[in-house]
């Protein structure tokens, strides 16, 4: 049985598994006997992948199958600066687990989605995780926090993802909140409008949002960057997701 | 000439319960699909199966007792109690007893053939939706008449059969305590039955683990959709049953008390309405199509109006050609218009279209207590249309007949009843369908089909819950109608004994009736809501216990144990039948006993005020509820995952045994106390302490 290597983003972790990355989703997500459930968002790295960072190669030889045969699921390599220290180009596929076990895989783009117009929602996913509100679009988000930081705050990686604000994004305050299920909207606006009323890029909405990621909410797609570079991870179109992985776009909906 | 009309109505129910058997034969021809969607719907066939032998078992038993009761009871000549000799004809409680069994054997026969075609109907119409929606939608429509065809052939068959052998409508009495009986724990054990399951797997599967309706990892799936059948097949479709014959014995006993020489034509004319509804619903029903790209609830609808209309052009052309007085038109029709009308402004009150739904939605935004205060008033302001539409009814049929000259007010309350009810073939038949398309996208999602089946399940789901919000309104409205109509059948029955009933609120005895007679239907519904949280509280355990005994539930590898939510479910809707059903045949028995026949004249008044008002209100308010969360569910107000729609969860959960316990079962209640009262009033008058 061949061994994957797993990066972990909920908590972010490097971990081997023997299980395939939709087994182990579905393993991550519900089907611990510890009972640790919930979302899983998790890269699927280079095997080859080899770092003085990590103790890769023991983890493998002890990632072996059980007396009974079954595979081992999963053997923690590391937890804690994980992300930090993997290169971004040992990272092959991104996979969005649900919280009852349905799992997405997701390709890297060949290039980063066009800027938009208007105020941008965004929620860091690692290595911290709170809610984010820019006139920056995805990119110069990006810049600002991992490249060349205006602030005294710089995070040596970051994965996160674009949510939508739809209408909100071009008239905070008054415009119709739709489907958009954010808690606390009152206050989502009120940090909106001051983008546009205040000298700040940036405003903090959510120190620690709950919920889990709102796949439903994701705009485009997820980034994950460096000090080396930045990769997206685009997120099909919502027909897309209906009409060739219903299953998955139904257990995301919930 | 009499005689004659009795035999058409016979064979006219022949013919119903026929067609109703060759539609399920069609039905069963129909591509019953993959074998994993044959699968599925085994599980769900062979647990309705099982919850239903368990039923009618414990129905048999009730049943039996009770007409061994009525048997010893009818054996003694009850015109000679309280003279100090009475004579002996055990022929008629005989009489009596085998026509209470009967009733009850035609209730449940209808019932089971409901059920059978139901649960044989669901895999074939998600099957058939895999082609079109119009497919899917006519198994689903044609099975659904299967239940509505048998019920008034066999209710026609029955009543008319009844009478035609002994020409006695107080006989016939029997037939229907019979049939309210058996609707009365069908219908108050489905909807615990189907609440319990329900709550339960939302509570644990959704909001707990977080997997999606009808998914089949989760263990009590099965017993949720079994519920859909149980309670919505064979109980909605019992309870109208229940109606049907009341109603028209209620008008049958009002017309038995007038005097004249054509006493016996306006006996039996509430029969010949039932017939002639029998040939509008059948040929109504052939009427409902969907076009290509047609809508499933206008057809519905189409159905429904087109039914109405035909059987009132058939009581005009038999009120001018018959030679019956103009003012049995007038009430039928009358009748008639108010049941469509009540039925299609309960729309208002739980379709999203409209501001009560959207307000409700809305205001969920601040919390599950504002959504639930909101729904709640919604809810009671609900009861505004049908009660005056009720109000309307009664006087106008009551003034119109009485001026007639020819027939009591009272008949013509209890004719317009009727009206409401004769075209219950086409009611039953859009109701049913609602389970079954119900089931039919929970086996698609449970089959793994292919989204677009799901999507149009989806669509034909969505027409069902529209009529079954309807039909609930029209049930409810025509079981107030007849229970009028048994009210003063019951005076009727009472003064032929030569007593004088003084039902005045200046009569203590009066008062304490009323108050008593008010407060049963709301310890009712107190006693099966907290029959369906005590079941939903034991499932609940059972389903987490599975997720932790076997993590491979979760995670797909491996089936749960479906029997066991199953079994649960029915155990817990079972044993908890016995208080409500003490509180609907012996309360009123010993209210009349101890307190007199007045005060069991006001038992009834309070029943039937209270009871109509919690009815209505239980199930509008659980209906807007449901449809406020569906609302948010498609886009508004933040849609799912938003505080709004966590507290709009809270509201439908809570409008589940509202609508579907509670709610639906108080009719059926109001109708058997009232029956209950009519049957042994004679025994009543002659032994009262007071």
């Amino acid at each position: 049985m061949a061994v994957h290597l797993y990066l972990s983003l909920i908590p972010e972790a490097l971990i081997a598994s023997m299980l395939s990355p939709e087994e182990f989703g579905a393993y991550y997500a519900v089907g611990s006997e510890k009972k640790s459930r919930g979302q899983a968002i998790f890269f699927e790295i280079d095997p080859k992948f080899r770092s003085k960072d990590f103790c890769i190669e023991e983890g493998i030889l002890r990632c072996v199958p059980h007396d009974d045969g079954s595979p081992k699921r999963s053997i923690y390599i590391a937890v804690y600066r994980v992300l930090e220290n993997i290169p971004i180009n040992v990272i092959k596929k991104l996979y969005l687990t649900t919280q009852d076990g349905r799992t997405l895989d997701l390709e890297p783009a060949k290039k980063l989605p066009a800027d938009d117009e208007g105020l941008h929602l965004y929620r860091e996913i690692s290595p911290v995780s709170p809610l984010v509100v820019s006139t920056n679009g995805p990119k110069a988000f990006y810049e600002l926090i991992v490249k060349n930081p205006t602030s005294l705050i710089k995070l040596p990686a970051v994965c996160f993802a674009e949510l939508r604000l739809d209408d909100l994004a071009k008239d905070p305050q008054n415009a119709d909140v739709g489907d958009l299920p954010y808690a606390n909207i009152e206050h989502l606006r009120n940090c909106l409008t001051d983008l546009h009323t205040k000298r700040v890029t940036t405003k903090m909405v959510d120190r620690l949002p709950s919920g889990g990621i709102p796949y439903r909410t994701i705009k485009n797609g997820f980034f994950v960057g460096n000090q080396e570079k930045l990769i997206f991870f685009p997120l099909p179109e919502e027909k897309k997701l209906v009409d060739k992985y219903y299953r998955w776009w139904r257990s995301a909906t919930m | 000439m009499s005689q004659t009309w009795l035999i058409v109505g016979i064979v006219s129910g022949f013919i119903s319960v026929g067609v109703a058997l060759a539609i399920y034969f069609w039905v069963v021809r129909q591509d019953p699909g993959s074998e994993r969607a044959r699968q599925v719907a085994g599980w769900i066939r062979d647990g309705a199966a099982s919850y239903l032998k368990r039923l009618y078992t414990v129905l048999a038993l009730v049943a039996g007792v009770l007409a061994f009761v009525i048997a010893i009871v009818f054996s003694f000549n009850l015109n000679q109690l309280g003279t100090g000799h009475v004579d002996i004809a055990s022929s008629n409680g005989m009489i009596m007893a085998v026509a209470f069994i009967f009733g009850a054997v035609c209730s449940a026969v209808a019932g089971y053939m409901g059920m059978t075609v139901a649960v044989q109907a669901n895999v074939r119409t998600a099957t058939a939706s895999s082609d079109t929606l119009n497919k899917g939608f006519r198994v689903a429509f044609y099975a659904g008449s299967v239940m509505g065809l048998a019920m008034v052939g066999l209710a026609v068959i029955g009543m008319c059969v009844i009478f035609l052998i002994t020409g006695n409508p107080e006989v016939v009495l029997g037939f229907s305590f019979g049939a309210s009986t058996l609707a009365l724990l069908a219908k108050a054990g489905g909807g615990i039955y189907t609440k319990t399951a329900d709550i339960a797997a939302d509570l644990v599967g959704k909001v707990e683990v977080g997997i999606p309706e009808d998914d089949p990892r989760n263990p009590a799936v099965v017993a949720d959709n079994v519920g859909d059948n149980v309670g919505d097949v064979a109980g909605m479709g019992a309870d109208i049953f229940d109606s049907y014959v009341a109603s028209a014995v209620a008008s049958m006993l009002l017309g038995a008390a007038m005097a004249g020489p054509d006493n016996l034509k306006y006996i039996i004319f509430p029969l010949i309405l039932c017939t002639l509804g029998i040939y509008a619903s059948l040929i109504g029903i052939q009427f409902v199509r969907v076009g290509k790209n047609g809508k499933p609830g206008a057809a519905l609808n189409f159905g429904t109006i087109f039914t109405c209309v035909l059987f009132a052009a058939m009581v005009i052309v038999l009120v001018f050609t018959g030679g019956y007085d103009l003012s049995v038109m007038w009430s039928t029709l009358v009748g008639l218009a108010t049941g469509v009308v009540i039925g299609f402004t309960t729309e208002f009150f739980t379709s999203d279209e409209y501001k009560p739904v959207q307000e409700t939605a809305k205001v969920s935004g601040s919390g599950a207590a504002i959504t639930i205060i909101t729904g709640f008033s919604y809810g009671l302001l609900s009861i505004i249309p049908s009660v005056i539409g009720i109000v309307i009814a009664t006087l106008i049929s009551y003034f119109i007949s009485n001026a007639s000259g020819v027939i009591s007010g009272v008949y013509g309350i209890g004719i317009s009843a009727v009206g409401m009810l004769a075209v219950s073939g086409m009611i039953v038949s859009a109701d049913a369908y609602g389970p079954i398309v119900d089931n039919a996208r929970g086996i698609a999602e449970m089959a793994g089909m292919e989204h677009e089946v799901i999507e149009r399940a989806d669509v034909l789901d969505s027409a069902g819950n529209t009529a079954k919000a309807i039909t609930k309104g029209f049930a409810i409205s025509a079981a107030a109608l007849t229970v009028l109509a048994l009210f003063a059948a019951y005076a009727t029955v009472i003064e032929a004994r030569g007593l004088t009933l003084n039902i005045s609120l200046r009569n203590p005895m009066v008062i304490a009736g009323v108050l008593l007679g008010a407060m049963t239907p709301p310890i009712f519904s107190a006693l099966t809501m907290l029959s369906v949280t005590k079941g939903a509280f034991g499932m609940i355990e059972e389903i987490r216990r599975q997720f932790r005994a076997e993590p491979g539930i979760l995670a797909g590898t491996v089936l749960p144990d479906y029997n066991r939510c199953v079994s649960l479910a029915a155990d817990g809707a079972l044993t908890s039948l016995i208080l409500p059903a003490f509180l609907a045949v012996g309360f009123p028995l010993l209210v009349g006993f101890m307190l007199g026949p007045e005060a069991l004249g006001g038992f009834l008044g309070g029943s039937i005020f209270t009871g109509v008002i919690f009815a209505l209100f239980m199930a509008n308010a659980g209906g807007l509820w449901d449809n406020a969360k569906k609302f948010i569910e498609g886009g508004a107000f933040g849609g799912v995952g938003s505080d709004a729609h966590k507290a709009s969860i809270v509201g439908d959960t809570v409008g589940d045994p509202f609508k579907d316990t509670a709610g639906p079962s108080l009719n059926t209640l109001i109708t058997v106390m009232s029956l209950v009262a009519s049957l042994f009033a004679p025994v009543i008058a002659a032994f009262h302490l007071f």
